[in-house]
């Protein structure tokens, strides 16, 4: 299963601004963005900004780091491990 | 007659009971009226934040009003996640007809500490009979809470993040007023960004940044549980806020 990141900046009209592009297989799976310190509630955890097809979840949880957010994203897909 | 009748029914407690003010508002009450309004106001219980007060399923066992503080209807998924689908405040109570149901289809839940009065099915169905203008407040105010919920429909399916929670803020500000318990543009908000996220259908991410994008904007001020409203005008332009819908002030003179 491939899987791979890729870091960039997304403009989400906030300063939660460091970002990763979630790819498996080529495709772009989701965004994810690291909560800045702002937030009461999460600050340095990962936030599923969007999610495309069986990623997408209204209710996402928060990740405590990329490895936490790549299992949760393996399940959606349908490829626990 | 009729003024010494309403100025016996002019207590200070009726000036301040948000029931009466909420039903004048909508209909010209008499004397009796109010003080029958207060006698079945009288003595609330204080309810901590995060009680149910009524579940899904419950048979429902008399109607619950919110003397103080800010209750909720809600809905809970399989998976946990909860969706708000109304705010009770001050003056307002549960379904008035809900003894016609079998079993409650949402609970409602205090959001913050309460006094709440459980009011007698019986006692709801002799006011009905016996009180006329209450009856045609008490339905009114079920036309307006209709109509709130469809505005409320209209927040989580057309408009964006920021939108919904700034229509959000207008509406509370006007019912709040209503009742007497804003104080010119401010009111105690006693909710959990968890509760606006479940509100308005976003995350608490998104709420924690809408809510900082509108007080950069310098529309609002948020200190601990209490909003302050800055911009009004720049407010309700953000939301499309149109008040038209909560028919506040909308009883002809008498």
């Amino acid at each position: 299963m491939n899987l791979w990141f890729q870091p960039v900046q997304v403009a989400t009209g906030s300063p939660d601004q460091e970002s990763q592009l979630v790819f498996h297989d080529g495709f772009l799976v989701a965004v994810l963005v690291r909560l800045s310190s702002f937030h009461e509630v999460g600050t340095g955890k990962w936030f599923l900004e969007v999610g495309f097809g069986r990623v997408a979840d209204p209710n996402p949880p928060l990740f405590s780091d990329l490895e936490d957010a790549k299992i949760w994203i393996r399940q959606q897909l349908g490829e626990g491990h | 007659m009729q003024d010494s009748l309403d100025a016996g029914g002019e207590t200070p407690d009726s000036r301040t009971n948000p029931l009466i003010r909420k039903l004048e508002s909508l209909a010209q009450l008499s004397g009796e009226d109010k003080a029958v309004l207060e006698r079945i106001s009288a003595n609330p219980q204080i309810v901590a934040t995060g009680t149910d007060l009524i579940r899904v399923g419950d048979k429902p066992d008399g109607v619950y009003l919110i003397m103080d503080g800010m209750a909720c209807r809600y809905t809970l998924r399989a998976n946990g996640t909860r969706q708000i689908m109304a705010y009770l405040i001050p003056g307002d109570y549960c379904d008035l007809d809900v003894a016609l149901l079998e079993r409650m289809d949402h609970s409602i839940s205090t959001l913050s500490t309460c006094s709440v009065v459980r009011i007698d099915l019986n006692t709801i169905q002799e006011l009905l009979r016996q009180h006329p203008a209450i009856t045609h407040a008490l339905r009114l105010a079920t036309l307006v809470d209709e109509a709130t919920l469809r505005e409320w429909v209209v927040n989580l399916g057309r408009r964006s993040a920021e939108e919904r929670i700034a229509h959000l803020m207008c509406e509370l500000l006007l019912r709040l007023r209503a009742v007497g318990r804003a104080t010119n543009d401010s009111y105690a908000l006693p909710v959990t960004q968890e509760d606006l996220a479940d509100t308005t259908g976003l995350t608490t991410v998104h709420v924690s940044r809408m809510l900082a994008s509108l007080r950069q904007r310098n529309l609002i001020e948020l200190s601990g549980r209490r909003l302050k409203i800055l911009d009004l005008a720049g407010l309700e332009a953000l939301a499309e806020f149109k008040s038209d819908y909560l028919h506040l002030g909308g009883r002809k003179a008498a």
